[in-house]
């Protein structure tokens, strides 16, 4: 009952928001705050009771009957919508002012409240056509988000690239959610595991969701969306939108058969994602476009804990699936704050330098120090370092995968290498993001912007420090959130598989851990400020005059380990080398291309193309040529149809 | 009240033990080429003496630059505890990923440390550390996932204490050469030279001074012991051993992988940076070929119990031969 009433209420302020959205930005701020807080409330309340919420109204949309439900698996869900729409919120008022952006501020406010509700709906929908309907607006309505400054070229193209990617996808669902309902003879949606004929959908489930999640070689429209997108819209994408994907994995692994392979094949996928989602990270130079990359590794992570729970799932529901599951769903959560944070955290840098250039930051700690330490705290979690949350997740899924080698089944063949390959994940994403911090946030500023720069304002910092304290929560305390997990994973498939992991034991070392270090960084710096510090410049060899251009590049930084995956990076390299007794100018520049996209997607959009061309030379306007057509056509019809008449008589 | 004595007493014997290794390492080297060499302790007294002075930072850093080092060296400590000494002691499922993840803690403060001070040769150095520790995780979680199938268990305690299987060798084998890459020793990195641009560890640390640089070196020495202890433990079965016989195995153990570093230093030149990561791979491959090694080990003896208790037999193998 209060469930119905608090989901009420978030629609109502939600569609409310609306109509503030345009005149009065703190109306709107504080209903989709007030929307915000129901859903969780309601989310909160069905993860903590453990019961189902079921509405079947008569109201009928496209003559189906309106059918909501709200269980364990997707209050998980939106509990996670609720925290990074409403921080999305508080940050954008300052962030994506009406004074900076006069004709985008308005509507980006409308479509936030519009994609809020409609990724509610997907959350909410229990009914395929519904669901369906739900999913296009949501989709739509980001392509709205990402393109708010469409007057330039760039983001145009990522909104362009964006809808064809989605739609490419939202086309799978139609045929999943149609070919659902013929053979069930319902749109309606529910737990339905004891129709093995229903198993072949899942593979139209895995491209069309997959494709949203941002897998591997699906991951096409992520990089340039996100790049481009306003960064609060970025951290929604990254954090919630791309999780929808993820939802929808989990939620049809769960109630419909899978087939045999199924796990295999997304833990496979989940392993190439989370690698080489990682190399791409290390590549790139653009701020957001490499947070972007990781999450494509992250999902990979998530997908490696929900293919192994797929697999356990043939192999009798042994405890280590469960695990996996619980880590992978943890890692849900979590890559939505840190990534959300961290998203914040570069539109923080973006708002204050206006640029997204690494080579041309440097130095913003002494600037920005909220932000500095915020970003620090976000790269800290998603290299998976202890006490923070990243690591709980991912420990979670270790924990599944060694229990899995250790049932010394056919899984142990797979659960390996995944081990292997994600521990290489851990180090190369510890990699990267000690060159993000270390360009960005320390040295010399390398540009006059990034010595210009300035802190955002109490609104940015206060949804930043939000995220922070949760990612540090989850971290310290795991305790408190692992009742919300186990209920997901046990709504999964319905199994009441004890999950047990010893997370006290773990959170009381990270605890002690988070403790020790903070004292062993004060106690230190006192020991050395008692003294008084002596400043003198950098040590460079001897050189007393090094310049901001001397320091390490973030190309450079990445160049030992791009240099292992240039097989799959690609890096298109320009040199031109300094020549003669007094050279003049040379340089040497590296960027690594969308790989996917620009040397499988488009040759073979341009092979399609060029097909089009070759037939479309026969529509040029000669009414002559058209009757030779029609003459021919009728001709080969009539021998066909003579053909066919004459087999059929005999 | 036992408890918080055992704890005081395990800590106290990391730190205080910890400096006498590169000690012991530089005697070794010495002796080989025929010098006196420094005293044992040496590392003792550049500590203490490191610890009273003052400290000169650049310009440019920020306060990361000390907290990093304090953060990076509790992680260090951290990791230590976790390892097995006997009876009694922290230790839970997983907290061998724990171990592995708080060594990676040190490594992110000391890398950062280096990129605050805004210097291209600390970049290099911190650049090659971060790459190269790719690959010795790698070999590392191998190496762990061997002793997991080995002892069917999560736990380092359990873990490090059974009597080690057929592939003992190449683990260890696997196990010396990351200790090597891990702590920068020959030839990986060389812990003499003082030329900046072929240096990995020393060249992080370049701009580091007084108390701050005490704690790095100390971190230093605790990480060596810290693998030492690892690989002395993985290869000799403790568990097997009264607990004086465990003690005095364990610490002839770690002498000897000093010894062994001294004398890898003393016959050895670096190697070129290029070839890194060869031999990296080849550590893993070690491990790797241990872990088949376990694999294989387990797979008879789960077969055999197996058999006996459920009447029925085990799963088909995926490949290979069956016994």
């Amino acid at each position: 009952m209060s469930t119905s009433i608090l989901l009420l209420t978030a629609g109502l302020a939600a569609a409310l928001s609306v109509a503030g959205a345009f005149k009065a930005p703190r109306l709107w701020l504080s209903f989709v705050l007030v929307a915000a807080m129901a859903s969780l409330a309601a989310a909160v309340g069905t993860l903590a009771g453990g019961g189902v919420w079921e509405l079947q109204s008569g109201w009928t949309i496209g003559g189906e009957r309106v059918h909501f439900r709200l269980d364990g698996l997707s209050a998980f869900f939106l509990a996670l919508l609720a925290v990074i729409g409403g921080t999305g919120a508080v940050y954008s008022q300052e962030y994506w002012t009406d004074a900076a952006h006069p004709r985008s501020a308005g509507p980006g406010r409308a479509w936030w409240s519009a994609m809020l509700t409609s990724m509610g709906m997907v959350l909410l929908c229990a009914n395929g056509l519904h669901f369906l309907i739900a999913w296009e607006l949501f989709a739509v309505t980001a392509f709205f988000l990402i393109t708010l400054e469409r007057r330039w070229r760039e983001v145009r193209d990522a909104g362009w690239l964006y809808l064809g990617a989605s739609h490419a996808g939202s086309l799978c669902l139609f045929g999943f959610f149609a070919m659902l309902a013929v053979r069930t003879g319902s749109w309606d949606l529910g737990p339905m595991r004891d129709r093995p004929e229903l198993a072949p959908l899942f593979w139209l489930a895995l491209a069309g969701f997959g494709l949203k999640a941002g897998l591997f070689p699906l991951h096409i429209w992520l990089p340039s969306a996100h790049a481009n997108a306003p960064s609060h819209v970025s951290a929604i994408l990254s954090g919630v939108a791309i999780k929808m994907g993820v939802y929808g994995l989990v939620r049809f692994s769960g109630w419909l058969p899978v087939p045999e392979a199924g796990g295999w094949v997304v833990a496979v996928l989940g392993v190439v994602s989370a690698v080489l989602g990682v190399a791409f990270a290390l590549g790139q130079h653009d701020l957001k476009r490499l947070l972007a990359y990781h999450s494509v590794e992250n999902v990979g992570i998530i997908l490696i804990g929900l293919g192994f729970a797929m697999i356990a799932a043939h192999h009798g529901h042994p405890a280590w699936g469960a695990l996996a599951l619980a880590g992978g769903l943890l890692h849900v959560w979590n890559h939505g704050l840190f990534k959300g944070l961290l998203f914040l955290g570069a539109g923080s840098v973006l708002h204050a330098t206006g640029t997204r250039e690494m080579s041309r930051l440097g130095g913003l700690w002494k600037a920005m120090p909220w932000t500095a330490g915020c970003f620090g705290l976000g790269a800290a979690a998603i290299s998976a370092l202890p006490p923070l949350n990243g690591f709980v997740s991912e420990w979670l899924v270790y924990l599944g995968l060694f229990d899995a080698v250790n049932a010394h089944d056919t899984v142990a063949w797979l659960a390996i290498p995944a081990i292997v390959l994600l521990a290489m994940t851990g180090a190369l994403a510890l990699a990267c993001f000690v060159k993000v911090c270390g360009i960005v946030f320390l040295g010399v500023p390398r540009s006059r912007a990034a010595e210009s720069a300035h802190e955002c304002g109490w609104r940015m910092r206060g949804a930043m420090l939000l995220l922070s304290g949760l990612c540090v929560a989850i971290g310290l305390v795991p305790v408190v959130f692992w009742p919300a997990v186990q209920r997901a994973v046990v709504e999964w498939r319905a199994v009441e598989a004890g999950v047990e992991a010893p997370l006290m034991a773990l959170a009381g070392c990270n605890v002690v851990f988070a403790v020790l270090a903070a004292g062993a960084g004060a106690a230190l710096w006192w020991h050395v400020t008692r003294r008084g510090i002596r400043r003198a410049p950098t040590w460079d060899c001897g050189y007393a005059a090094p310049t901001a251009r001397m320091q390490y590049t973030a190309g450079s930084f990445a160049g030992i380990i791009t240099e292992w995956f240039a097989w799959i990076l690609q890096p298109a390299r320009h040199r031109r080398a300094p020549e003669g007794v007094f050279p003049a100018l040379a340089r040497q520049d590296e960027h690594t291309p969308e790989t996917v996209l620009e040397k499988v997607v488009q040759p073979a959009g341009s092979v399609v193309m060029t097909l089009s061309t070759a037939v479309r030379r026969l529509q040029h306007g000669r009414i002559q040529s058209y009757i030779v057509y029609l003459l021919l056509g009728l001709l080969v019809l009539s021998v066909l149809v003579f053909a066919w008449a004459s087999s059929g008589s005999r | 009240m036992s408890l918080f004595i055992d704890t005081v007493l395990r800590l106290a014997g990391w730190l205080l033990l910890a400096p006498l290794i590169p000690g012991v390492i530089n005697k070794v080297k010495a002796w080989v080429a025929g010098r006196r060499g420094p005293p044992v302790f040496q590392l003792y007294y550049d500590l203490a003496k490191l610890w009273r002075k003052g400290v000169v930072l650049s310009h440019v850093v920020s306060p990361m630059h000390v907290a990093g080092v304090a953060v990076g060296w509790v992680a260090l400590v951290g990791a230590a505890m976790l390892l097995p000494l006997g009876e009694g002691g922290l230790a839970f499922r997983g907290d061998a990923i724990l171990f592995v993840y708080l060594l990676a803690v040190a490594r992110f403060c000391t890398a950062l440390a280096a990129l605050d001070t805004g210097s291209a040769f600390e970049g290099m150095g911190a650049a090659r550390e971060v790459s190269y520790a790719v690959l010795a995780e790698v070999a590392v979680i191998t190496g762990l996932v061997a002793l997991a199938v080995e002892s069917g268990s999560l736990s380092l305690s359990t873990m490090l204490t059974p009597s080690p299987g057929a592939g003992v060798a190449l683990l260890g084998a696997g196990l010396f050469i990351v200790l090597l890459a891990e702590n920068c020793r020959v030839p990986f990195d060389d812990p003499n030279t003082h030329l900046e641009l072929t240096m990995v560890h020393e060249v992080m640390v370049l701009d580091h001074s007084g108390p701050p640089l005490a704690a790095v070196l100390h971190g230093a020495s605790l990480k060596l012991l810290i693998f030492s202890v690892l690989l002395a433990e993985a290869v000799l079965p403790l568990g097997a051993m009264p607990a004086w016989a465990a003690a005095a195995a364990l610490a002839g153990a770690v002498l000897a992988i000093a010894i062994g570093v001294g004398l890898v230093e003393s016959f050895l030149a670096r190697f070129a940076f290029r070839r890194v990561p060869l031999l990296l791979t080849t550590a893993f491959l070690l491990c790797l070929f241990a872990l088949l090694t376990a694999w294989k080990g387990s797979e008879f003896g789960v077969t055999e119990s197996s058999v006996a208790e459920r009447g029925a037999p085990a799963a088909e193998p995926f490949f290979g031969w069956r016994p």
